[in-house]
């Protein structure tokens, strides 16, 4: 009986989840579609077959989105981790102001410091590459990453990495065995965030990458202001899918079962 | 020890991010832009980022197929389109390179423009210089054609190729409204007659401006008067009449005085059958949605007997640009008589073509004189007895300016 309200439950989230998309799924393949009618009148797959025509460009900006993403989640982590660390585990003197610092970006909007930033990477040539495009994501990612990995680690009991050392582990030994299996639940759900707020930039790309870096978010928003339903349905669902992918690989990371090392478990 | 490791790989990285940039900043070899084979020898290999309004998948397919096809195989040239929404952020991204000092290796080598665009382009001296009667197909337009001279009003001085027409026409479904009225003075009264089925996009919608400039030009008795330069007392005292007009008839729009954002969203309400009358820059987007499914076949266009604006859009070069050579040939391609019959016809594009017929060849006027053409869009003749010309864009702007302090706020 649990184990059904349980079913009975994941199946309203994943519906709630899935239900705002079934009206673009429809539009993707709808050719008129209006007020009052209940389904579409005629149906087409005009806005599928541009996606996938050379004419789109689809294939290299769906390239370009997933290795910036993809980098950017690395990095976050890289530069996240330790940050996460110290501010979760440890107490020291301007630590709220720390904190406000790394929170700055999700307050300020990125717009603001994004024309700053362009020129100061005009002048070191990193303007219109995708290590530009990366590094500027980073800017939004990391407030995030950061905190994930600091409630991660508010939980962890450091004491265990001392055990492993005194039983001999070197410190290599004790981050891969001790370490990250502790805390990789929060180092998915960092990263996915980090994944999915890195493919979602719309106006740091386009500054900083100057149009020669393309990804999807610059394909999707210049048909979704013309108001063409149709390819902007196809586009919407090409560029929702890897989140849905991502969220359903790592749902089974997301229930912190695993977390065997964490403090009064 | 340990923070010196880190000092170490701190210094390195700087050292490898500040020589990844000197590598970066190549010096080009000078080209004489006014030998046209010397530009297409230095175009050979180089490619150019064309930086345009991605909306329309039928554009976009058509310059990624076609003209990039074009090219790459007669001239070795790879064309880099790149889709943006507005073309104001690609005008601010050269204007960012140049307050930044990348005089010389900016990163738009072209941006469809007209309008306000270029003015600010020119007058921020952001655009190359008098390349455009350079190109060998510039002698099919005809040279003393002021549509082609100037745009909207300011002088293009081959400062940028033209591209293609457009006029603006009035959109209404036949199924709806009886009789297209003749004159701004019929559709006000069809306006009063049927509440709630008109209504123009807000300011700065393209579409929308141009709207309440043809209300302002028929309302203020005359645009001939406006022609020159911006006059600030002229326009006080003239525009109070347009403004009363479009104040009288705001309780009669959609929603009792609705104004939408945008032109798409116009179309939405045509097609939707929320409003029966629609208006476009494009004579022929009228036809072309008709096809794509979004307008009822019942849908026509139709001109004022006053006429309706007409303008010219066109390409220009930034003038840092690395890659001008290619960028002239990618211009001179858009003029050929080929790519202007391929983008008139209907089915890739119907856009207005800026050639003139009579400087054509027999075969190549013929083939315009051919081309399909829907029955929602009106002939090249109707079109072209009804031209209007445009003000220059100080004009374009107080007007915008007036309707949003004497007409969206009151």
């Amino acid at each position: 009986m649990k184990r059904l309200t349980k079913y009975a439950g994941v199946a309203l989230i994943v519906l709630g989840v899935l239900a705002p998309f079934i009206p673009i799924l429809i539009w993707s393949f709808a050719r008129r579609w209006y007020f009052p009618a209940v389904l579409p009148t005629e149906w087409s797959i005009r806005g599928w077959a541009y996606a996938f025509s050379s004419a789109s460009r689809l294939p290299q900006a769906l390239w370009q989105s997933l290795l910036i993403s993809g980098v950017t989640s690395l990095l976050s982590i890289l530069i996240g981790l330790p940050a996460g660390r110290a501010l979760g585990l440890h107490k020291f003197r301007g630590k709220t102001l720390v904190e406000f610092l790394m929170l700055a970006p999700t307050i300020v909007p990125a717009f603001a410091v994004a024309m700053g930033i362009h020129v100061v990477f005009i002048r070191l040539g990193l303007a219109d590459t995708m290590i530009g495009v990366i590094l500027v994501h980073l800017v939004p990612t990391l407030p995030y990453v950061t905190l994930v990995l600091a409630g991660m680690f508010a939980n962890y009991d450091v004491n265990y990495e001392a055990q492993a050392r005194s039983l001999g582990a070197t410190p290599l030994q004790t981050i891969w065995y001790v370490l990250l299996p502790s805390i990789y639940p929060g180092l998915i759900v960092a990263g996915m965030f980090a994944f999915i707020i890195s493919w979602s930039q719309y106006i740091l790309t386009l500054l900083i990458g100057g149009g020669r870096v393309l990804t999807l978010p610059l394909l999707l928003f210049s048909f979704a202001s013309s108001g063409d339903n149709n390819v902007t349905a196809a586009l919407s669902i090409i560029f929702i899918a890897p989140a849905i992918v991502l969220l359903i690989i790592s749902a089974r990371y997301l229930t912190g079962r695993n977390v065997s090392l964490a403090r009064g478990n | 020890m340990k923070k010196n490791i880190y000092l170490l790989a701190i210094v390195g990285l700087f050292t490898i991010v500040l020589s990844a940039c000197g590598g970066a900043t190549e010096t080009s070899t000078e080209v004489d832009f006014s030998d046209w084979d010397a530009v297409v020898a230095a175009a050979d290999g180089q490619t150019v980022n064309w930086f345009m309004w991605g909306g329309a998948d039928n554009i976009n397919a058509w310059v990624n197929g076609s003209i990039a096809d074009t090219l790459k195989s007669e001239y070795n040239v790879t064309l880099n389109m790149v889709p943006i929404n507005d073309t104001a952020e690609a005008v601010n991204k050269v204007l960012g390179e140049k307050e930044a000092g990348q005089d010389d290796n900016g990163s738009v080598d072209m941006v469809w423009i007209n309008g306000e665009n270029f003015r600010t382009m020119r007058q921020g001296d952001l655009l190359f210089g008098n390349w455009s009667a350079t190109l060998p197909n510039y002698a099919f337009v005809d040279a003393n054609d002021p549509s082609v001279l100037n745009d909207f009003g300011y002088p293009v001085d081959g400062y940028e190729s033209p591209y293609g027409k457009a006029q603006f026409v009035m959109i209404y479904d036949t199924a709806d409204v009886e009789a297209a009225p003749a004159t701004i003075t019929d559709l006000v009264e069809w306006i009063k007659a049927n509440p709630g089925k008109f209504t123009y996009p807000a300011v700065p919608d393209f579409t929308g401006s141009a709207f309440i400039r043809h209300v302002c030009y028929d309302a203020t008795g005359g645009y001939e008067q406006f022609l020159g330069e911006f006059d600030q007392a002229l326009f006080d005292e003239k525009f109070g009449a347009c403004w009363d007009l479009l104040n009288e008839i705001e309780p009669f729009l959609w929603r009792e005085g609705e104004y939408p954002e945008s032109d798409a969203r116009m179309k939405e309400l045509l097609a939707n059958g929320e409003v029966h009358f629609d208006m476009d820059y494009n004579p022929g987007s009228a036809g072309n949605l008709i096809e794509d499914g979004v307008y009822p076949e019942t849908v026509r266009t139709f001109v004022f007997e006053t006429g309706t604006l007409a303008n010219t859009h066109f390409v220009g070069i930034p003038y840092n640009s690395p890659n001008k050579a290619a960028a002239m040939v990618l211009a001179n391609v858009l003029l050929s008589p080929e790519a202007q019959l391929e983008k008139a016809d209907p089915a890739v594009w119907g856009d207005l073509p800026v050639l003139n017929p009579a400087l054509l060849s027999e075969a190549d006027a013929a083939a315009f004189d051919a081309l399909p053409r829907h029955p929602a869009t009106l002939s090249t003749a109707e079109l072209a007895a009804a031209r209007l010309p445009e003000l220059q864009a100080p004009w374009v702007e107080a007007i915008e300016q007036g309707w949003i302090e004497n007409v969206l706020e009151k």
